[in-house]
């Protein structure tokens, strides 16, 4: 057992390849969606997607949840994938690391209301979404797009569920506020 | 409660997320607190706005084929391509589309309302064209009045906030060649469809039950109105909530 390999995806047998094509496989539009919205691009959520789905495989042998949780286990690739690839973008950033009471409220790079008051109000929300930082990001796509429970979310994020919870409610928040600029509620 | 807990409670709350003794803690704060419910409403247009606006994205074919390519490789040998395999998707999407024409063909008029109602649904939370609501508003009292003179029936409105379906709102619709009200509620990140019309075909036992793409569909004749409901909600939570309707409707003057 100590000798388990790095490369024993390569070694799956057909009957484990035939578990991933249906435990596994199923989740490529989640695992898509999850991407676009970390990567905000087509081109690098396909690669994203592909890069994880290898590790994926490549990691398989060692899944031992029950088939119900390989769409929270994929997922949390792809967001370990998209973080790994993010970083590599911004090397320059790296340093920066996301500080909850720092950035939650500081980003708002643009005003809202002055950029979104001409724009349709389903474009506006999904481009408020797109402008959250990516901790926001993240728990909005999970829960609201992916349907995620709390604590599959704080598996995937990697944080207690209690920062789930707020991050989920301030992310809700910037996107309400947003929403509300673009219908002039 | 204390208010600065309140917002992550609440979210939490409408996520079903919140332990019940806290649940119903909230709910007795909720209830007293005007500021408390016009926060839940606005979470709750917001809910309705990202689930009608925000897309999902479907895998690219060609990204589903870079996917599968390291799938293959270890099997590859020894192994023959299969063209059939095509041929045979091909063959089954023919018989797709021919059953669908028969079905199409063979197609009741029950159907076809059936079909108008989810079609209704669909376009209701399609992002971009559809819209959900005409009036959004969680008072019963403001919505029903609402479509005053937009149609030649008024249509009772309830709100089972306090049982965990709150009004969201309502809109004008087309179904079944007539303009009919379309009453909506939410049920967490779920919404329901609520579409009526005056029908004189009498009570019944209904609901009847069916299943479409996912969404299931309801539906029952009261003495006065023909009653569909629609949503993604379970079967089992969409049972209760028409539960609730008509249990209104017969307690209603």
């Amino acid at each position: 057992m100590a000798a388990k390999s790095s490369s024993e995806g390569e070694r799956l047998d057909s009957h484990e390849l035939e578990r991933f094509e249906t435990v596994v496989l199923p989740h490529l539009d989640a695992a898509y969606t999850l991407a676009r919205y970390l990567t905000r691009n087509d081109h690098d959520a396909e690669d994203v997607v592909q890069d994880a789905y290898l590790r994926a495989l490549k990691y398989f042998g060692g899944f031992r949840g029950e088939d119900s949780s390989a769409r929270a286990w994929v997922l949390a690739i792809v967001r370990n994938t998209a973080y790994t690839w993010r970083r590599r973008q911004h090397s320059d950033t790296l340093g920066t690391e996301f500080n909850e009471e720092l950035h939650s409220d500081a980003v708002a790079d643009e005003h809202p209301e002055a950029t979104l008051l001409k724009r349709d109000a389903g474009e506006s929300l999904t481009r408020a979404l797109d402008q959250l930082p990516i901790e926001f990001r993240e728990v909005i796509v999970l829960r609201e797009l992916e349907g995620l429970s709390y604590k599959e979310i704080s598996d995937v994020a990697g944080v207690p569920v209690g920062t789930v919870m707020s991050r989920l409610s301030r992310a809700r928040q910037r996107l309400q506020e947003a929403l509300c600029a673009a219908e002039e509620c | 409660m204390s208010h600065p807990n309140f917002e992550s409670q609440l979210d939490a709350y409408l996520d079903g997320e919140l332990a019940a003794v806290d649940a119903r803690e909230l709910e007795a704060h909720v209830a007293q607190c005007r500021e408390c419910m016009e926060f839940r409403d606005r979470r709750l247009a917001l809910r309705v706005a990202i689930k009608a606006r925000v897309p999902t994205f479907q895998a690219s074919d060609v990204l589903r084929q870079r996917v599968r390519a390291p799938m293959r490789k270890p099997s590859m040998v020894g192994s023959r391509p299969r063209p059939w395999r095509s041929l045979a998707i091909a063959a089954s999407l023919a018989v797709v589309a021919l059953g669908t024409w028969q079905l199409a063909a063979r197609r009741s008029a029950g159907e076809a309302l059936a079909g108008d109602v989810f079609t209704s649904h669909v376009r209701s939370l399609m992002p971009g064209g559809g819209h959900l609501t005409d009036v959004l508003s969680s008072d019963q009292h403001t919505v029903k009045p609402w479509f005053n003179g937009k149609l030649d029936y008024s249509p009772p409105v309830y709100d089972f906030a306090g049982r965990g379906y709150p009004l969201l709102g309502g809109r004008l619709d087309y179904v079944g060649g007539r303009s009919v009200a379309a009453l909506v509620y939410g049920r967490r990140q779920h919404v329901i469809n609520v579409v009526l019309w005056p029908s004189a075909r009498g009570g019944d036992l209904g609901p009847t039950t069916q299943t479409r793409q996912g969404y299931h569909l309801l539906h029952w004749n009261t003495p006065a109105y023909a009653y569909w409901v629609v949503s993604d909600l379970g079967l089992t939570e969409l049972r209760e909530f028409s539960r609730l309707l008509q249990q209104a409707d017969s307690a209603a003057p």
